[in-house]
């Protein structure tokens, strides 16, 4: 178990390094970005400027290792338009976007597995039509769009819920459902089929033939093992929920990770930008990590691997 | 228990009437109510696009300030001139919708097809060779999974600047990983088939064992793959052109036509609601064809 | 001899797309106290639908009909859910064909053989290890505490049915359904797992339903025999009489297909029964083996024949009007 979890560190770790220096290149070979940072108006003497002041002069691959060192000791220099570090920056919004996400995660559980549950027992039923049209309309539909009609409905005709910010809890919840609700299909699906598949196994007869409850054979027995899988996409989908907290978080204007990647994106300000994309990629190389050891842990065929 | 009915299923096909294929799967096509209906409706969005120049009735561009923001049909001050009412430039939001149509569908389609070409080569190598290329390929598509798709794109094209072919290319480059995964996996089912082994035997170069023996194969897994990865670059388009780094104005996108209406969704809802449902019924579309194709595929009566 | 189970025309059916699949066709089954009674018959001849029926573990869309099914004096088909839960898995149990895979791999074998115990006659858990130590002890478990803490994947497979024997035995059952349990093994475990279930069920006075394709296997444990056919039973008999005087073409033809030592030369031809199962969708007409068989007649394929008396004994009986007929005209 212990070898397992350092290779599967050590396989994160170099994941890790090689998405910062695919980011770092792409975002360096795209364009010129003194030119960006400078903007249209600017004279040549400016971007020059601009150039040896940010050290974009330097060799490239120099200018990598001094951000990679910096990097590895959560020094991201500093932010170009905000007059702030780029770790205080991240270290202020971080908490807000793991919130939003461990919110929508916990509501996209919530709903998606005793649904599938609930679809796998009774298959072939009008629940389970009705909770697999659901996960397909759920699949289908654009989560901006999604935030944004749950705001005309919930926040400007019903006045229930504030339409954007993050002053109190209230103001997590309609975005909470916007981006759980992006997570809870593909999650209700799993459930389900591997709710069937574990409910048609020799084991499961095998619980049946002692004279169990149906409640004991379908918790006790099915569950445990249908939702093996359904863990490991958890912790995935909790990694794409936080990359596409840009979006979410735009809409509701809620100073997160994703809305200050987004000012950074549109403001040309790369070591925020850069430093954002690493730290939700570092978060998912985590998340599935987590996901791994967590199967390990539920699977005895696992552990001893 | 299984043994029961198994065999005697089987048997029982047996005596069954000779059908043709063609027949059989036509019969699972029209059986199979979500593949029918998305076929239909993604039939019928495809010709309504390619038919726009001559089925809209105003030019989609053509701005008119007297005829700004005016409801659809159905509202009371709605009038048949603008069945979709107009934007907030006065264009006929019928007109728009069609085009835009045009869009989403040529970024699915293409999208889609650089992806696939990229993910399924990057996935048929790692399955066939193993070994190392595997380990190098299945790090590679690991990488990618750990890259904030959204994210990077955004960035990527806030650097070089939003177009219809940056989107295109950018979607192309980052929706492989599904692809990979399926080719990868397909393949390494298939590398010791026998009728592999059969072209193997018979001298046949490795790029023809993959390409004419290998392909076809998987061809099916792949289309499916297709679809689902079609569906989701027309949802990263409207996203990218919602935050305004994806196509520019005044191109009649849905996601942009969305990000303009947002400032009056509060009083005029309708200006998000027709180009948000426009979106979700074409991704509803393509996913019931994608589901359907899979369900075909797949063993009989399986789900 | 007290009767532990009587089951009088049972019927399954389940619906296809093909058509209603009619696996059981009117069944009866006695078994007496402490009695060996074995199934025999080929895949798909619906004896482990009728194994199922019996144990009320077929599913939802499976349609159960009978005359009467009675386990120890109760009426099993008017048993409400909970009624049934508890004759299950305490008065009957069952083994399975499949050792790998009908255990849990998420729980511990204790944990698994425990919990019917635990439930049916609400013992402590320190109590119902013991007997799970003791039991597996008996079905030949080595290191039987430590098997305890242990997860199905340790064990192999000869281990796992033997666990699953012991599981069978946890709440010391009046009737246990064993469907194939020795298929899926090794030949050298099976004679063992044979040998095991044929001493237990001696030493303690469980009547045995055995299911088995094996005629081998009928041979070296059965009391009686019940042979069956397309759903139905053709031949019923002591296991002497069986094998000493078959009287179903079909139940000769099976004989006929196993080589016996010293008397089938080796290389010597071995004889098969020619033909397919008939499809048991519908209705069939006149005798189910009609078309396999070497002896049938004009009148085999549209008359049903029932079960008679052989020799005018209950104790063995045919459903072949012209064995039972040749005999009549024999005397």
């Amino acid at each position: 178990m212990l070898v397992f979890i350092f290779r599967r560190l050590l396989v994160a770790f170099s994941v890790a390094i090689t998405v910062s220096v695919v980011s770092f290149m792409l975002l360096h070979l795209s364009g010129d970005l003194a030119i960006s940072i400078a903007g249209p108006e600017s004279t040549a003497a400016q971007v020059e400027q601009i150039r040896i002041d940010f050290g974009l002069d330097k060799p490239m691959v120099y200018q990598y290792f001094d951000w990679l060192w910096g990097a590895v000791q959560l020094d991201f220099g500093r932010s170009y338009y905000f007059q702030d570090t780029v770790m205080g920056l991240i270290s202020e919004r971080l908490p807000v976007t793991l919130t939003l996400g461990a919110l929508a995660l916990a509501l996209a559980t919530v709903i998606a597995i005793p649904l599938g549950v609930i679809a796998a027992i009774k298959q072939d039923t009008w629940i389970d039509r009705l909770a697999l049209t659901i996960a397909v309309i759920g699949q289908a539909m654009p989560s901006f769009w999604f935030a944004l009609t749950l705001i005309v409905i919930f926040a400007v005709n019903l006045q229930w819920l504030p339409a954007g910010g993050n002053e109190s809890w209230q103001h997590f919840v309609l975005p909470a459902i916007a981006l759980g609700y992006y997570a809870m299909p593909a999650m209700m699906r799993l459930t389900r089929t591997g709710m069937l598949e574990v409910l048609n196994s020799d084991y499961i007869r095998t619980a049946r033939s002692k004279g169990l409850n149906e409640s004991t054979v379908i918790f006790k027995h099915a569950l445990r093992n249908a939702v093996i899988p359904v863990v490991a996409l958890a912790a995935v989908e909790l990694g794409f929920m936080l990359g596409g907290s840009v979006v979410i978080e735009s809409v509701f204007s809620l100073k997160g990770l994703g809305q200050l990647g987004w000012d950074a994106i549109t403001r040309n300000d790369y070591p925020v930008v850069q430093a954002v994309v690493l730290i939700i990629a570092v978060f998912y190389i985590l998340l599935t990590f987590l996901a791994d050891v967590i199967n390990a842990m539920l699977d005895p065929r696992l552990r001893v691997r | 228990m299984s043994d029961a009915t198994g065999s005697n299923l089987s048997k029982e096909q047996l005596l069954l009437p000779a059908v043709p294929e063609w027949r059989r799967m036509m019969n699972r096509f029209l059986g199979h109510r979500g593949l029918l209906m998305g076929s239909i409706i993604l039939g019928l969005i495809v010709v309504l696009a390619i038919l726009a120049p001559w089925l809209a009735p105003h030019d989609p561009y053509l701005q008119n300030i007297s005829q700004r923001m005016i409801p659809p049909v159905w509202h009371e001050k709605g009038s048949w001139e603008h069945v979709f009412g107009t934007d907030k430039l006065g264009r006929d939001y019928l007109s728009r919708l069609l085009y835009g149509a045009r869009i989403s569908l040529t970024i699915g389609l293409s999208a889609a097809l650089i992806s696939g070409l990229i993910g399924t080569t990057l996935g048929v190598l790692a399955g066939y060779f193993g070994g190392r290329v595997d380990a190098v390929i299945s790090y590679i598509i690991t990488t990618r999974l750990a890259m904030p798709v959204v994210l990077v794109a955004l960035a990527m094209s806030a650097l070089v600047g939003g177009s219809l072919q940056m989107v295109i290319i950018l979607l192309g480059l980052l929706l492989w990983d599904r692809f990979a995964v399926v080719a990868r996996s397909t393949t390494q089912q298939l590398r010791d088939a026998e009728f592999i082994a059969s072209a193997k035997v018979l001298g046949a170069s490795t790029t023809y064992i993959l390409v004419r023996e290998l392909l076809p194969n998987i061809l099916s897994a792949l289309i499916v793959v297709m679809t689902l990865e079609m569906a989701h670059a027309i949802l990263l388009e409207a996203t990218l052109s919602f935050l305004g780094l994806g196509v520019q104005p005044p191109m009649p996108s849905w996601g942009l036509m969305i990000s303009e209406g947002k400032a009056y969704m509060f009083f005029k809802p309708w200006v998000i609601a027709i180009p948000g449902i426009a979106l979700m019924v074409l991704v509803l579309a393509i996913n019931l064809v994608g589901d359907g194709l899979r369900d075909m595929n797949a063993p009989e009566g399986r789900n | 001899m007290k009767r532990i189970l009587d089951v009088k025309n049972l019927q399954v059916s389940l619906p296809t797309p093909n058509g209603n699949l009619r696996a059981v066709r009117g069944i009866d089954l006695q078994v007496n106290k402490g009695e060996m009674l074995c199934i025999v018959g080929e895949s798909g001849c619906g004896k482990s639908m009728t194994s199922m029926a019996l144990m009320g573990l077929l599913p939802k869309r499976a349609e159960v009909t009978a005359e009467a099914m009675h386990f120890d004096g109760m009426d099993l088909l008017s048993l409400s859910k909970k009624e049934r839960n508890q004759v299950r898995g305490m008065r009957m149990s069952m083994i399975f064909q499949e050792p790998m895979t009908s255990l849990n791999p998420s729980y511990t074998l204790g944990n698994q053989l425990c919990e019917g115990i635990i439930k049916h006659k609400k013992v402590s858990k320190d109590e119902a290890k013991k007997r799970a130590v003791y039991l597996l002890e008996r079905a030949g478990v080595p290191y039987p505490e430590k098997r305890l803490d242990q997860y199905p994947h340790q064990l192999s497979g000869g281990l796992r049915q033997r666990v699953m024997i012991a599981m069978a035995l946890m709440c010391e059952p009046d009737l246990i359904i064993a469907d194939e349990p020795t298929t899926a093994l090794d030949v050298t475990i099976q004679a063992q797992i044979l040998r095991l279930i044929r001493e237990l069920q001696q030493e303690f006075g469980t009547a045995v339903i055995f299911i088995t394709h094996d005629l081998g296997v009928v041979a070296r444990i059965a009391d009686r025999v019940a042979v069956m056919y397309a759903g139905q039973v053709v031949e019923t008999a002591s296991a002497q009489d069986l094998f000493a005087d078959p009287q179903h073409p079909y139940t000769k033809g099976l004989l006929n297909c196993i080589p016996i030592p010293g008397k089938t030369l080796p290389g010597s031809h071995l004889e098969s029964i020619p033909g397919v199962v008939p499809s048991l969708i519908g209705e069939l007409k006149g005798c189910a083996f009609e078309n396999r068989c070497n002896a049938s007649t004009g009148e085999c394929c549209y008359r049903s024949p029932s079960l008679e008396n052989h020799l005018g004994s209950a104790a063995h009986q045919v459903r072949c009007p012209i064995a039972t007929a040749s005999f009549q005209e024999a005397v």
